[in-house]
């Protein structure tokens, strides 16, 4: 166990989390509405069925899954919002639901979907009370605002009323009230959503330069790859509540699988090139074909049974055409899913 | 007690609820004088069109001054600050502050509070000027809009409290409302309470929304003495230590059910 504060070992460490809701369901239309007033029935889901792993500290970490998969809640957890319904979570040595002051002085979450700021005020006095708030120097909090700002390009708009700043505007100035603190943990509940490209870069150009300069630790959701593939070290992907992949995100595409791509003249099943080929069905997808063209067929295996596969389909078949794909790491998420979904 | 975050709080406060000038005057406005034109129809009704001389002891005259004077001090108590954290809890907006290094509900009060501070010192200075020209004391107005912070706070206390329900009920806001409707009637917002039946002044007495309007107005008008002033301080500070137990204890039990809905 880390002691409270100190940054020896693991800073973030979650040991078999699970998290369950309880709510009231409600039937349909009108006798489902009069039931709910006189004898409410109430139903549980489980978001997260113990999740366990540990980050070091200064590592840039991405949380990927699907909606629903369980990413918030994890969040929300760690940052000490809701407490875990079972196991333990511990982050810079302290337990986040009890919520001491120095835990949430060296901590920051934040969520692309909900505000922070007060819209009716610029952000500059936004950012004057967080100072107040966290006790920033102000030679310091001076430094730390243009430096930001710079970083981010949003000097100009400091003193224009939240409410009137574009989506991409906002969301910078929703990051630097996040981290003028300079937090030792940050967590960034998918940043990017909504924003165009250069704003999305510009933003990701960012975080990966506080994360170098600073060394915070920080974990990122995101449903952009890109996110995920350019700023981290280490990715951990959920699905339905529970924790799929922990490792990082060459690992995840380059010990995972390649791509073969063949065209073939003849079109046979998924099964009958899984009964040839010994490929499990999930493995391969038959796409859709284009007018006039015959139809891809995509084996996603390891890359020392390529020639097995290509032996075994040769015998059999025509090929018209083969290809080896780099595989993307959204590829790869797309097929742990579905992968999951078949099994399930 | 750290004092630069809550002064930072108390300007931010003042800030936002002045973004929009209009508004923050029309609502000044419109709380103080609502309250005003049903009582002065209601003295009207009672003396010109019933033709009554005395009602509960007081005359025309005097219900009119304790109309007037207590507009003082309607302003003071209140705000929709319950509403607001009711609906941070409803809404999961409430994380934004449970992050923060400070009180939650201390927060979102001082942010509240603060155009309160501005609209008494503008109330206050305004009751000052009047007692130039009428038999109004000076340190009886500043010692009664004492009482009526003191009654702000424990006015925010037990709203704050009942806004917690909604950590169980998820939606406060019918509970809110009826707390409001019985505010304004035990408050003396709306009538002087000793208009209350004799029978039934135990009512108003065993709460303490009587500290928030009625009080102060009293006391404002000589109708209380020094001694029962200080006694009614002494009370009003006996409901901060009950209020603050209150908020402790409703918080607590209740932010272990927070749901943090949303993002």
């Amino acid at each position: 166990m880390i002691a409270g504060g100190t940054s020896s070992g693991p800073v973030i460490q979650a040991r078999n989390i699970r998290r369950v809701f309880r709510s009231s369901r409600k039937g349909e239309g009108l006798k489902g509405a009069l039931k709910l007033l006189a004898r409410p029935e109430y139903q549980e889901h489980v978001a997260l069925k113990g999740v366990s792993f540990e980050l070091e500290p200064g590592s840039f970490n991405g949380l990927i899954g699907a909606n629903g998969a369980g990413k918030t809640t994890l969040l929300k957890i760690l940052s000490g919002l809701i407490p875990p319904t079972s196991g333990e979570a511990r982050v810079l040595g302290f337990e986040p639901f009890k919520r001491p002051v120095e835990f949430r002085r060296r901590i920051s979450l934040v969520m692309g979907q909900k505000a922070q700021l007060w819209w009716d005020l610029p952000a500059i006095d936004a950012f004057d009370l967080l100072r107040a708030i966290y006790e920033i120097p102000l030679k310091d909090y001076r430094e730390r605002l243009q430096l930001l700002s710079e970083l981010l390009e949003v000097g100009r708009h400091l003193n224009t009323q939240i409410r009137r700043l574009s989506l991409g505007e906002r969301m910078k100035m929703e990051l630097i009230g996040a981290i003028l603190h300079w937090p030792s943990v940050i967590f960034l509940d998918e940043p990017t959503i909504g924003l165009d490209v250069l704003a999305a870069q510009k933003l990701r150009e960012f975080l990966r330069v506080f994360n170098e300069r600073e060394k915070a630790t920080i974990i990122l959701t995101s449903h952009n790859m890109d996110d995920i593939e350019r700023l981290c070290s280490r990715v951990l992907i959920l699905r339905d509540g529970e924790l799929i992949f922990d490792g990082a995100p060459n690992g995840l595409t380059q010990a995972g699988h390649s791509r073969l791509r063949v065209r073939l003249r003849e079109t046979p099943s998924a099964e009958e090139l899984s009964h040839v080929t010994a490929v499990p069905v999930t493995a391969i997808q038959v796409d859709e074909a284009e007018e006039g063209e015959t139809k891809a067929i995509h084996f996603t295996v390891k890359q020392d049974r390529i020639v097995a596969i290509l032996q075994a389909l040769m015998q059999r078949f025509h090929i018209i055409d083969m290809g080896i794909e780099e595989q993307s790491l959204e590829s790869v998420i797309h097929r742990l899913y579905v992968e999951g979904e078949l099994r399930s | 007690m750290k004092l630069e975050w809550r002064l930072a709080a108390l300007k931010n406060g003042f800030q936002d609820a002045t973004a929009y000038r209009i508004e923050f005057v029309l609502e000044f406005l419109g709380a103080a004088l609502v309250p005003a034109a049903i009582q002065w129809v209601l003295w009207y009704a009672l003396f010109t069109i019933g033709g009554a001389t005395e009602i509960a002891g007081m005359t025309h005259a005097e219900l009119i001054h304790y109309t007037l004077v207590s507009i003082l001090f309607t302003q003071i108590r209140g705000g929709d600050l319950d509403f607001e954290l009711g609906e941070m809890i409803r809404s999961g907006q409430l994380s934004n502050y449970l992050l923060r290094p400070v009180g939650v509900v201390e927060f979102i009060f001082l942010r509240g509070l603060a155009p309160k501070l501005f609209i008494a010192g503008f109330c206050l200075a305004l009751g000052l000027l009047l007692s130039f020209f009428t038999e109004l004391s000076p340190f009886r107005l500043v010692a009664s809009m004492g009482l009526a912070l003191l009654g702000n706070i424990i006015y925010y206390q037990l709203s704050a409290s009942l806004a917690a329900a909604a950590f169980v009920w998820e939606e406060a806001y019918s509970l809110l409302m009826v707390k409001n409707m019985v505010v304004n009637l035990l408050s003396g917002e709306l009538i002087p309470l000793n208009l209350f039946p004799a029978s039934l002044s135990w009512v108003w007495q065993s709460a303490p929304f009587y500290l928030f309007v009625f009080g102060p107005t009293q006391y404002a008008l000589g109708r209380w003495s020094h001694e029962q002033f200080l006694t009614q301080l002494g009370i009003a500070c006996l409901w901060l230590v009950v209020g603050s137990g209150l908020v402790r204890l409703t918080w607590g039990l209740g932010i272990r059910r927070y749901l943090s809905l949303g993002g």
